[in-house]
């Protein structure tokens, strides 16, 4: 059993030396093989694909209804993100639950924190509910702040920017047709953009209750106002007395709706929506969570048709 | 080498007068140097201010709390409570190759270092050596500390094949590859001064060693090779086979100094781990077992055939029968916060008899938060060994402060 183990040390030795060979360095061109891209939930991977085009190829990790939180990681994403080129994430500790230890095995440095191939979209965001105080009293918060950006109306345009920037840095070759693809979906998100306020225009003061703070962005840029959360802290599930509380709070201010994602819609939101009678909105926190949510754009265009359909607004997505 | 002083000592009186507590601000030939400001010298190994927390690492606290009933078949009944762990741990990178981490517990008497390692990650991409003192890479749950298993105590026959806990002072190479887009296998060969478990087993009345100094093939030593891939969108399957060689060791008798040396030990184990999660990550339903094979002189019995009363005289018989041991488990979590499950082990002892022994639980582990837990057990064990079978209702409470983590590979 030792010389067999002997055996084994040298063949790992020799290993060693064949892996020391030097990267190839960062922002050198590619020849002609596709951009190898790892993004964390589809939202990210939809505008890459959008840019990059036929010079991606992409996968995501997180699975549509997944809470974000929680994301599983598989033998899979270890091995994609050890070939990839880029690496896209949200940021703001959204995927800190699989994200380092995927990075750290991967051991892939050209998608290391601060390399070019290192894509995030915390980067000239400026992100709400930073807390003050960091303390785990205020329950599973996140330091730099709300994470669930990709939510915000807004967030496409400022995502295309970064993927276009990080696309060029890693392959500068093909910069002129990124740019192309870029500007053509902008237009196409600035159609869509000018429908989703067309649809919300009715809505400031519209006062809902959210099962966890994904919806914060959302609410936040057309002026709703989230009047109570089911969970009792982020992260925390909610007690009898808050949810007695909560009712209270939502009869007295009159709630307009209960938006939860699909992870989230379970027997507290029901147990409220019964004594309440108000309506619960099942929303997607992410793309491909439910039927046409595929692309972003079409993942937001459900969520505004879904609340104008709460808020007894008649409109038309798409 | 004036000049140099003087530039020393202004520096120093601009720094408040408590902090000389901390050390000298001069710094004298041969001795380290500690750098005043924030360009750290060549050959300083120290962070550049020792006055900022901004690198210090981070670090965590565990306490670890039993309340148990136990019901042996035979004796007395009662209630025991016990903080059985206090733990401390800090880990940090050290620099862009190397990240460490040490764990220091207590059971309240004595404060023992358990793991205290560095991961050295800047030999290639997928390569890690670890060298310190750290738990051996034997299965899914050798590496885990007891108070992060799914049940209260490790499985039996982990316990009586390897010990409650095994951690060696040693070297240790992983490596792992990519085989296709969904299968990752990965192995790793470790080398240790010693891997004798903390405890013996209880049915081995003797002291076990190793010789301190000893030539490398007399070193102790671990192998473990692990595959693991995607079973479509929901599932993973994780094969894997282990084992821990011991070259060399004694028994001694301590009444009579009797003592049995040049015995060796070695034990395999091949373990198979399921796990399935819904599409929003809440659920899950995880199944696992490992099959084990205890091999070489791994008992003893003693001989008391001389004066019965005087233990003196009495002598050490090696027992060397390879025998095997199984455990498996389900357990099913149906939120963030609430898991269920059950769990089997099964073994043979080397005794001359083959005595069996066999403990089955039933838990439900509750999480308040990330950080604190609560986990109701109901365990029963049965032993041929004479009037050991007891039955044990067990409330488990953990709780971590600060950034917990251990150097745990899959």
């Amino acid at each position: 059993m030792i010389h067999h183990i002997h055996g084994l040390l040298l063949l790992t030795l020799s290993s060693l030396g064949l892996s020391l060979r030097a990267p190839a360095s960062p922002g050198a061109p590619l020849t002609g093989d596709k951009l190898k891209v790892v993004c964390t939930i589809q939202d990210l991977a939809d505008i890459t694909k959008e840019i990059g085009g036929d010079r991606v190829d992409v996968t995501t990790i997180a699975r549509g209804k997944e809470n974000l939180h929680l994301v599983q990681a598989r033998p899979s994403h270890l091995i994609a993100l050890s070939r990839a080129d880029v690496f896209v994430q949200v940021g703001l500790s959204l995927e800190t639950g699989f994200v380092p230890g995927l990075l750290e095995g991967a051991r892939n440095p050209k998608i290391q924190p601060g390399k070019p191939g290192f894509i995030t979209m915390s980067e000239g965001w400026n992100p709400i509910q930073v807390p003050t105080s960091l303390s785990r009293q205020a329950g599973d918060v996140h330091p730099q702040g709300n994470p669930h950006l990709n939510l915000d109306p807004r967030a496409g345009r400022h995502v295309a920017e970064l993927v276009l920037a990080g696309l060029a840095a890693v392959d500068p070759g093909s910069k002129a047709e990124y740019e192309k693809r870029q500007a053509a979906y902008l237009e196409r998100l600035g159609q869509a953009a000018a429908r989703w306020a067309e649809m919300a225009k009715s809505w400031k003061g519209k006062k809902v209750v959210v099962y966890h703070m994904e919806y914060d962005y959302f609410t936040a840029a057309y002026g709703i106002e989230t009047i109570g959360k089911i969970e009792i802290k982020p992260g925390i599930p909610p007690t009898p007395n808050h949810v007695a509380e909560l009712i209270d709070t939502m009869r007295r201010e009159k709630a307009d709706a209960i938006l939860t994602a699909i992870w989230s819609n379970n027997s507290n939101v029901a147990q409220i929506a019964e004594e309440t009678h108000v309506k619960v909105v099942e929303l997607p926190n992410q793309c491909g969570g439910l039927p046409g949510t595929e692309t972003w754009i079409g993942m937001m265009d459900l969520v505004h048709q879904r609340l104008a359909d709460a808020f007894g607004v008649a409109a038309t997505a798409r | 080498m004036f000049l140099k002083r003087i530039s020393t000592a202004a520096a120093v009186a601009a720094i408040p007068s408590t902090v000389w507590a901390q050390a000298s601000a001069f710094q004298t030939p041969g001795m380290p140097t500690y750098p005043t400001g924030g360009q750290g010298p060549a050959g300083d190994i120290s962070q550049a201010n020792r006055f900022t927390a901004g690198f210090n690492p981070a670090f965590s606290f565990v306490i670890d709390a039993v309340a148990d009933y136990l019901s042996p078949d035979t004796g007395p009944s009662g209630w025991d409570m016990k903080v059985r762990t206090m733990e401390i741990m800090s880990q940090a990178w050290v620099d862009p190759n190397a990240w460490a981490y040490f764990v220091a517990a207590s059971d309240g008497e004595a404060l023992n270092v358990e793991e205290a390692a560095a991961h050295f990650v800047g030999l290639g991409e997928h390569t890690t050596l670890r060298a310190g003192r750290f738990f051996i890479d034997f299965g899914k749950q050798m590496q885990t500390h007891v108070h992060e298993l799914r049940t209260v105590e490790r499985p039996l026959v982990l316990r009586q094949y390897l010990g409650e806990e095994v951690k060696g002072d040693g070297v240790e190479l992983d490596q792992w590859y990519a085989i296709g887009d969904k299968t990752a296998l990965r192995w790793s060969v470790g080398a240790f001064a010693s891997l004798l478990p903390e405890e013996s087993p209880d049915f081995l009345p003797v002291t076990e060693s190793v010789a301190d100094r000893k030539s490398t093939g007399k070193f102790n030593y671990t192998a473990r090779v692990t595959g693991f891939t995607d079973v479509g969108e929901a599932g993973i399957f994780q094969l894997g086979a282990s084992a821990r060689v011991i070259p060399e060791y004694a028994f001694t008798y301590d009444p009579s100094g009797a003592t049995e040396g040049d015995l060796k030990n070695t034990v395999y184990g091949v373990d198979a781990t399921y796990g399935w999660t819904d599409e929003t990550g809440l659920r899950k339903w995880t199944f696992g077992g490992e099959f084990l094979v205890d091999t070489g002189d791994n008992g003893a019995t003693i001989d008391d055939s001389g004066t019965p009363t005087d233990p003196t005289d009495d002598t050490i018989g090696v027992v060397h029968r390879a025998v095997n041991g199984y455990f498996g488990w389900v357990d099913y979590q149906w939120s963030s916060f609430n898991s269920v499950g059950i769990q089997y082990s099964s073994l043979t002892l080397p005794d001359a008899d083959k005595s069996n022994e066999s403990e089955a639980a039933v838990y439900w582990s509750h999480s308040f938060s990330e950080f604190q837990r609560l986990r109701f057990e109901v365990s029963d064990h049965k032993s041929d060994v004479a009037d050991s079978d007891s039955t044990r209702l067990a409330l488990q409470y953990s709780l971590v402060l600060g950034a917990h983590g251990h150097g745990i590979n899959w």
